[in-house]
C-alpha cells in the first residue's frame, strides 16, 4: 500500500491500539449523529433521520460508514476542483451536485458536507455527514416529483464548494442557497447542524492523530480497511463458486406511463476476479427513477449481506473492494445522462439491493434473503387555513424479505430512518390520522414470513391540498425465494368505502383533494422465504390473531385449517391439507419460476 | 415508628437492602452516632424477598441493633429491571384507540442505526398484538372531544381480556396526553368489568406526546405491575414478620424513593433502581469529602454503570432506555456497558483482539476462579500483572494465578504473536479504553469536560481501574469511597423521596400563554402537593422545582432547563429561554438567537427530604505502615516493580500511601500506580491524586 504515504512503512499500529482506534472512531460518528440528530431542523432529518455521519483517510478513502448502500466516492468530487495541496485547517467542502459528483450524491436534497483533518501539517484524513433537506427549490415544495422532466426542476444545483475558510462561512454561497428553498428557515438550521456535525468529527480525529501518533493512525485506518477487505473476500468467495450467475429484477414504472424498466445483472466469478455487469439493463428513463449508481454501491450491498451482524468488521472501502469491476452503460436506468431527473431514484436504489440479493441467490441456492418493498413517500402540499404554506412530507415503512433463518422484517422503513408519529402529525399539519396498522397479508407466504407493509390512512384538514405519492411493486411485487412466495403489493385509495371511492396511481403528483377526504395508504411487503406448507401452523396461528396473516391466507397459501371460532390449529384438517403440496421452484413473482428475467 | 434501648441508650436506626444479581448488600446506620455497618448475603432470585429479609436480619446483628429500632427501610431492586430485560413479565393487554392496534409493532418503522438490514431482527413485544384491542373516541391534539367514547367496545375488551385470563391492562388513547377524560373512564368501565385486574393508563404514567413511546411507557408499567404489586406485600410481610414495623421505601430510577402505594401504582418507576442509588450514594461521599463535580464508574462482574453528578446533584434524563425499549420517565443519565471483570478477551480469525461484551459472570467466572473458566478475563489479567493479591475477599479464597497465565499465553498471546505480559495489559487497555468512550458520552457529549470532575470509581472492581481511566482522561483527583463495593446501599440510607410530575404543553415563542403555562404548572404543583400528602412529607422537608422543555422551532429534540422560582411571568419565560440558547451552545457547539423558540412539556419535581445522616469520621492514622500486610510485584508497562498491600481497614484518617501500592478490603481492591498518592479522608473516602 505504498499509495498511503511513507509513515505507513514506518510505523505500524498494535491490534491492542487497532481496537482502540476502532471503538474511538465508532465513538466519533456516533457523536457527529447524535448531535445532527438533535438539532436538525427539516422533518426529514429530525423524526425521519434522513442523514449519516462517514470518516475518511488521507486519500479519501472510506474507513468508518453507515450501513446504507446509497453512496459513492464522496472526496474525489471536491478535490478536481480544489486539489488535496490546496486545502487547509479550517475548510469546510458542500455539495449536492449529483452529475458533477458521478452519483457520489444521487438526488439534489442530499446535502454533502466535507472537512479534511490534519496532524503535523499534513492532511490525513476526512470527516463528512450528509442529510436530505427539506426543500432546495425546484418545480414542487420538497424538490422531488415525478412530474419533473430534468435535474433543474429538482432544486438548485451546488457543484463543490468551500463554505468555509479558517472555520468561517462564505455567507454568501448560503445566501444563494436559502433564497432558493421554500422554508429557509429549516434548512439553515439543517446546514448549522450538519456543519457543526462534520467539524465535531474533525476535532474528534485530530484528537486521535494527537493521541496515537500520526504514523500509527494512518497505518491503523489501513489495517481497518485491509481488514473488511481481507475478511469480506474470503467471505464471498467461500459462498459462490466460479461461474456466471444472471438476475434480472424491474420496477414498475418512471412515474410518466414508462415501465416497466428492468435492471439484468451478470455476476461473473474466476479465479481472480469478481465483476458485475450491468450494463445490459434498460435505457434511461424521461420520468425521475432514474438513479445514477456508483459503482461503490452494488459492492456496499454485497459487503451488507456479507458482513451480517458482525460487529468486528466495518462497512468501509475494504467492502467495496470485494467486486472488483462493476460495469454500467451510460444511458441507462443506472447511468443516465445528464440532465436526466433523479429525484425518485429511491425505488431504483432499493431494486439495486434486491436485484444483488437475487445474484446471491442464485448463486448460493437460495441463501439470502428474499425480495424487500421499497420504502414509500408521500407528500402533501398546500395552504393552512391562515394561508400559510405546508409541506408534508410523509415517510412510511414496508415489509422486508424473510431469510434463511428468519421472518422479513414488518414495517421498517430503512437502516435508522424513523416515523413521524401519528401525535406529531396531527399537531403540526392539517391532517387527522385515522390508522396506522399492519397491512395484512402482505408479507410473502413462505417457511419463512416476508415482513407485512403499513396502511396509513389519513382524513385531510385543510381545505384544499395536493397529493404525491410514489409506491413501487404494485405490478412487480417483490419476489419470494427458495420456495416461498412474493410479497403483497402497495396501493393508494382516496376515500375507501365511500360512494366517490378511487385508486390513486401508485407513482403519481398532482391529486387534489378537499376537507373531509381521505387518503389511505398501503405499503407492500417482502418476499417469502421457503414453502409456506413447512412453516409451523403455531406460527401461522399467531400470525393471525396478531393481525398479520387472514383467516383465508392460512387456508391458502399456508395449508393452515383453524377451528370454528378461529382460535385455534385444526391439527387434523392442517394435515390432511398440507398432504396436497403444491410444487414449487427457486423464485416466485406472482407464480413460480425458476429464474427471474 | 418504635424505639428501643440497647446498652441504655436510645436508638434509631435506618437499614439499606440492596438486592444485586448475585448478592444483597445491606448497610444499617445508626441515626444518633452516625455509625455505618454494612452486611452481605446471597440474592434468592427465586424468592428476592428472602434475601432481603435475610439481609435485613444479618444486618441488623452486625449493628447490634434491635429490629424495633428501625425507623426507615430503603430498597434498591432490580426486579423489574429483570423482568423487562429476559422479556417475563405478565400477560398485558393494551386498549387503544381504533385504527392504532399495532403502534407498539410497528414502533418507530425503523431499523436501528448501527443494525444490519439483512441481519436484524425485531425485538419481540412485551404484548401481543391479540391482547391490544381498538375502541372508537378521539380528542384533538389540544384534547377536544372529536369522537365520543365508545364505551361498549370498552366493555367488550375488559371481558374479552378477562375471558382470556389477562390481569394486568393498560389503557393509552391519543392525544391523552391533553386530557385524560377517555382514560379515566375507560379505567374506570375495565374495573366494572374486570375487578381483579390492575389497570394503569397513560395519562397517569408519561403525560407527553409520541404514541409509541407513551404506550410502550404504560405498557412496561403494568407488564411489572402484578410481579412488584406481590413483592412489594411480601416484603411488607417479611418486615412484620422480623418485627420490623417501619415504612418502606422503593428507590426509583430517578434516584429518589417513594413509598410502596406510588410504587405499586408506577412500578416501571423502578426500572433502573439499583444503578439510581449507587448515583445517590456516590453524590453523599463525594459532598462528605468536600467535592460535588463527580463521574462515577461503577465496575461490576459483567457490566460498568457510568454516571455524572454536577453540583452535587445527579444528570437526569427522560431519553432512557431499558434494553430493547425506550422510557421516557425520568431517570439517572447513566450509560452501560458489557464490560466488568468477568469480561471475556478473544482473539478472532481474523486476528483482532476484543474484549466482551461476553462475560464469564459468577459462574464459571475468570479462569482463576478454579471453577472450570478457560476464557482469559479482565481479572485474570489484573491477576497476571500483579494488580491483585492471589486472594480474595479476607483470604479465605485463594486464586488460580497460573490458570490466569496459561489462558492469557495460549488464547491472547500466542495467537496475536506478543509478548504474555503485552497481551494482559492489552486486554485491559481495550476495556479501559471502552470505558472511557462511555465517560465521554455522559461528560463531553453533554457539554462537559471530565478534567473538571474528580472520578469515583466503586462497585467490586471499580478501583482496580480508577488509576488508568483517571490518566486516559487527564483526571487529576479521584474519590475511592470507603465502601466501594455497596455504595449503592449507602446511596439507599442517603436518600429523599421523590416524584415527577409532567405535562405537554406547546407554546410557541411570540404566542407564548403566560396564563397556561401557570395554569399547567398551578395543576402539576397540586398534583405534586397531594403527593407529599400521600407520602406524608412534613411541610418542612417540602421542596419543588419547576423545569421545562425547549427546542428550536422546527427541531424535534428537546433541551430541558431549570424554570426560575416558581411562578410563570414575562421575567421567568424570558429566563428560561436564555437558559435554552446557552444550554444548547454549551451541548452542540451552536446556538441560534434568531430562531423562534418553543417550550414543549413542563415538568415540576417534588422532593421530600428525609433526614440525612453524618458520617461517622474515622480516628486519626497511626503509622499506615503498620497497615501493610503483604508485597508483590507488579508488572507495569515500564517494567515491574513491588509494591506494599494494605489492609484499608487498619489505615486512620490523613494517613496518606504513594503509589505503587495495593489496598485490599472485604469489597473491593483499590490499585494506586506510581505517581499516584492517597490520602484517607476522615469520612472513610481516599482521596487519590496525581
Amino acid at each position: 500500500m505504498n499509495d498511503v504515504g511513507h509513515v505507513a512503512a514506518e510505523v505500524t499500529c498494535d491490534p491492542v491500539t487497532l481496537e482502540i482506534v476502532r471503538g474511538a472512531l465508532r465513538a466519533a460518528q456516533g457523536e457527529m449523529e447524535a448531535l445532527i440528530e438533535r438539532t436538525a431542523m427539516s422533518p426529514f432529518i429530525r423524526e425521519k433521520k434522513d442523514f449519516f455521519a462517514a470518516l475518511f483517510d488521507g486519500k479519501g478513502k472510506l474507513v468508518v460508514g453507515s450501513n446504507l448502500p446509497a453512496f459513492g466516492d464522496i472526496v474525489a468530487p471536491i478535490t478536481e476542483f480544489y486539489p488535496l495541496a490546496s486545502m487547509q485547517a479550517g475548510d469546510l467542502y458542500w455539495y449536492n451536485d449529483c452529475y458533477q459528483s458521478k452519483g457520489a450524491v444521487s438526488h439534489t436534497p442530499d446535502q454533502v458536507f466535507v472537512a479534511p483533518v490534519f496532524a503535523e501539517g499534513e492532511l490525513v484524513a476526512f470527516a463528512h455527514s450528509w442529510a436530505h433537506f427539506n426543500d432546495v427549490g425546484g418545480l414542487r415544495p420538497g424538490s422531488l416529483s415525478p412530474d419533473c422532466v430534468d435535474i433543474f426542476q429538482e432544486g438548485i444545483m451546488v457543484p463543490p464548494v468551500r463554505l468555509m475558510r479558517d472555520g468561517v462561512f462564505n455567507e454568501e454561497t448560503l445566501r444563494i442557497f436559502y433564497r432558493n428553498s421554500r422554508f429557509p428557515e429549516m434548512i439553515k438550521g439543517d446546514t448549522r447542524a450538519a456543519v457543526a456535525a462534520v467539524r465535531l468529527g474533525e476535532r474528534r480525529l485530530g484528537e486521535l492523530f494527537e493521541r496515537f501518533g500520526k504514523g500509527r493512525m494512518v497505518d491503523a485506518l489501513r489495517q481497518l480497511i485491509e481488514r473488511s477487505e481481507k475478511t469480506m473476500r474470503e467471505r464471498l468467495r467461500a459462498l459462490v463458486n466460479p461461474g456466471e450467475y444472471r438476475f434480472t429484477d424491474m420496477i414498475d414504472s418512471d412515474g410518466q406511463g414508462n415501465g416497466p424498466i428492468r435492471m439484468r445483472y451478470k455476476l461473473t466469478v474466476d479465479a481472480d476476479r469478481i465483476v458485475l455487469d450491468c450494463s445490459d439493463s434498460d435505457d434511461q428513463t424521461p420520468g425521475p427513477v432514474n438513479f445514477l449508481m456508483a459503482p461503490q454501491v452494488p459492492s456496499t450491498v454485497f459487503g451488507l449481506y456479507l458482513l451480517g451482524g458482525d460487529p468486528e468488521h466495518l462497512l468501509n472501502d475494504g467492502a467495496v473492494r470485494v467486486i472488483d469491476e462493476v460495469i454500467l452503460r451510460p444511458g441507462s436506468i443506472l447511468q443516465p445522462r445528464f440532465p436526466a431527473p433523479l429525484g425518485l431514484r429511491g425505488v431504483t436504489l432499493m431494486r439495486n439491493v434486491a436485484a444483488c440479493l437475487g445474484l446471491i441467490n442464485v448463486a448460493t441456492g437460495g441463501q439470502a434473503p428474499a425480495a424487500h418493498a421499497a420504502y414509500v413517500i408521500w407528500y402533501l402540499r398546500g395552504l393552512k387555513a391562515d394561508g400559510s404554506l405546508f409541506l408534508m412530507s410523509d415517510g412510511i415503512g414496508v415489509g422486508y424479505g424473510a431469510r434463511p433463518t428468519a421472518d422479513g422484517i414488518d414495517a421498517v422503513y430503512l437502516v435508522a430512518q424513523e416515523n413521524y408519529p401519528a401525535e406529531f402529525l396531527d399537531s403540526v399539519y392539517p391532517v387527522r390520522l385515522l390508522r396506522y396498522a399492519i397491512n395484512p397479508d402482505t408479507g410473502g407466504p413462505g417457511r419463512w414470513r416476508g415482513g407485512c407493509g403499513i396502511v396509513r390512512e389519513v382524513e385531510v384538514l385543510a381545505p384544499e391540498a395536493v397529493v404525491s405519492v410514489r409506491i413501487d411493486g404494485v405490478e412487480n411485487p417483490p419476489w419470494g425465494v427458495a420456495g416461498g412466495k412474493s410479497g403483497g403489493p402497495g396501493r393508494v385509495v382516496l376515500n375507501p368505502g365511500r360512494a366517490d371511492e378511487r385508486l390513486i396511481p401508485p407513482i403519481s403528483d398532482g391529486t387534489v383533494v378537499k376537507h373531509g377526504d381521505v387518503i389511505r395508504l398501503e405499503t407492500g411487503g417482502g418476499g417469502g422465504w421457503g414453502h409456506p406448507f413447512d412453516r409451523e401452523s403455531e406460527r401461522v396461528l399467531e400470525d393471525v390473531l396478531g393481525g398479520f396473516v387472514s383467516r383465508e391466507a392460512a387456508l391458502l397459501d399456508y395449508g393452515v385449517v383453524l377451528d370454528s371460532e378461529g382460535r385455534a390449529v385444526d391439527d387434523a384438517a392442517t394435515r390432511e391439507r398440507r398432504r396436497r403440496r403444491p410444487p414449487a421452484k427457486m423464485f416466485h413473482r406472482k407464480e413460480y419460476a425458476e429464474l427471474l428475467t | 415508628m418504635s424505639e428501643t434501648k440497647t446498652n441504655g441508650a436510645l436508638r434509631h436506626t435506618v437499614l439499606g437492602i440492596d438486592t444485586g444479581g448475585t448478592f444483597t448488600d445491606v448497610t444499617v446506620l445508626d441515626a444518633d452516632t452516625g455509625r455505618i455497618w454494612a452486611a452481605k448475603t446471597s440474592t434468592t432470585p427465586a424468592d428476592p424477598s428472602r434475601g432481603f429479609i435475610d439481609g435485613a436480619i444479618e444486618g441488623l446483628k452486625a449493628a447490634g441493633a434491635e429490629p424495633e429500632s428501625v425507623t426507615r427501610v430503603l430498597h434498591g431492586t432490580t426486579v423489574a429491571t429483570n423482568m423487562i430485560l429476559e422479556g417475563k413479565g405478565a400477560a398485558a393487554g393494551l386498549i387503544t384507540t381504533l385504527g392504532f392496534r399495532h403502534v407498539l409493532e410497528i414502533g418507530r418503522q425503523d431499523i436501528p442505526r448501527r443494525e444490519n438490514m439483512f441481519a436484524w431482527i425485531k425485538p419481540r413485544r412485551p404484548v401481543t398484538p391479540n391482547r391490544i384491542f381498538e375502541v372508537a373516541g378521539r380528542l384533538g391534539p389540544d384534547g377536544a372531544e372529536t369522537k365520543p367514547l365508545d364505551e361498549a367496545a370498552v366493555r367488550g375488551a375488559a371481558r374479552a381480556l378477562r375471558a382470556a385470563g389477562v390481569n394486568a391492562i393498560a389503557i393509552c388513547f391519543m392525544h391523552s396526553y391533553a386530557d385524560a377524560g377517555h382514560e379515566r373512564r375507560a379505567a374506570a368501565l375495565v374495573r366494572e368489568e374486570h375487578p381483579e385486574a390492575l389497570v394503569s393508563i397513560s395519562s397517569d404514567v408519561l403525560p407527553v406526546f409520541r404514541e409509541y413511546e407513551r404506550s410502550m411507557a404504560t405498557i412496561l408499567n403494568v407488564y411489572v405491575m402484578p410481579v412488584i404489586s406481590a413483592y412489594v406485600g411480601q416484603l411488607e410481610t417479611r418486615l412484620v414478620e422480623a418485627r420490623i414495623r417501619a415504612p418502606l421505601l422503593l428507590m426509583k430510577s430517578s434516584g429518589g424513593v417513594a413509598g410502596t402505594e406510588t410504587i405499586r401504582r408506577a412500578p416501571v418507576e423502578t426500572a433502573l433502581s439499583g444503578p439510581a442509588a449507587g448515583t445517590v450514594g456516590m453524590a453523599f461521599v463525594g459532598a462528605a469529602a468536600g467535592f460535588g463535580d463527580l463521574i462515577g464508574v461503577d465496575i461490576g462482574g459483567t457490566s460498568a454503570d457510568i454516571s455524572l453528578i454536577k453540583d452535587g446533584r445527579p444528570s437526569v434524563t427522560v431519553n432512557g432506555r431499558v434494553g430493547d425499549w425506550p422510557l421516557s420517565l425520568p431517570m439517572v443519565d447513566i450509560v452501560t456497558i458489557g464490560a466488568g471483570g468477568g469480561s471475556i478477551a478473544r482473539v478472532s480469525r481474523a486476528g483482532a483482539l476484543s474484549v466482551g461484551p461476553q462475560s464469564a459472570g459468577a459462574d464459571p467466572g475468570p479462569c482463576c476462579y478454579r471453577r472450570g473458566g478457560v476464557e482469559p478475563t479482565v481479572t485474570d489479567a489484573h491477576l497476571m500483572l500483579g494488580h491483585l493479591p492471589p486472594w480474595l475477599l479476607d483470604g479465605s479464597f485463594e486464586l488460580d494465578v497460573e490458570a490466569s497465565r496459561r489462558a492469557i499465553i495460549t488464547r491472547i498471546a500466542e495467537p496475536l504473536g506478543i509478548y504474555p505480559m503485552a497481551a494482559a495489559r492489552g486486554i485491559l487497555a481495550i476495556v479501559d479504553s471502552h470505558m472511557v468512550g462511555a465517560i465521554r458520552v455522559v461528560s463531553i457529549e453533554r457539554g462537559r469536560d471530565p478534567r473538571d470532575f474528580v472520578l469515583v470509581p466503586f462497585g467490586g472492581a471499580g478501583p482496580l481501574h480508577g488509576g488508568a481511566l483517571a490518566r486516559l482522561l487527564d483526571i487529576r483527583t479521584q474519590l475511592v469511597p470507603p465502601s466501594p463495593g455497596v455504595l449503592s446501599a449507602l446511596g439507599l440510607l442517603v436518600s429523599n423521596l421523590k416524584a415527577d410530575f409532567a405535562r405537554t404543553c406547546l407554546q410557541q415563542q411570540g404566542r407564548f400563554d403566560i396564563a397556561q403555562m401557570a395554569r399547567v404548572f398551578g395543576s402539576l404543583q397540586l398534583d405534586a402537593e397531594n403527593w407529599f400528602e400521600r407520602e406524608n412529607v412534613p411541610q418542612a422537608a417540602r421542596r419543588s422545582s419547576w423545569h421545562a422543555s425547549l427546542r428550536y422551532e422546527h427541531q424535534g429534540f428537546e433541551l430541558t432547563v431549570e424554570w426560575p422560582g416558581n411562578s410563570v411571568d414575562e421575567a421567568s419565560v424570558a429566563e428560561v429561554v436564555r437558559r435554552f440558547h446557552a444550554l444548547h451552545q454549551t451541548l452542540y457547539t451552536f446556538a441560534q438567537e434568531d430562531t423562534p423558540v418553543e417550550i414543549v412539556t413542563l415538568r415540576v419535581d417534588a422532593v421530600g427530604a428525609l433526614p440525612q445522616p453524618k458520617l461517622s469520621e474515622l480516628p486519626p492514622s497511626v503509622d499506615p505502615r503498620e497497615a501493610i500486610v503483604a508485597r508483590q510485584a507488579i508488572h507495569l508497562g515500564t517494567g515491574t516493580v513491588e509494591a506494599p498491600i494494605y489492609e484499608r481497614a487498619r489505615l486512620g484518617a490523613g494517613a496518606e500511601i504513594a503509589g505503587p501500592a495495593i489496598l485490599t478490603q472485604l469489597d473491593a481492591t483499590t490499585l494506586l500506580l506510581p505517581g499516584q498518592r492517597a490520602e484517607v479522608h476522615r469520612t472513610g473516602s481516599l482521596i487519590v491524586r496525581e
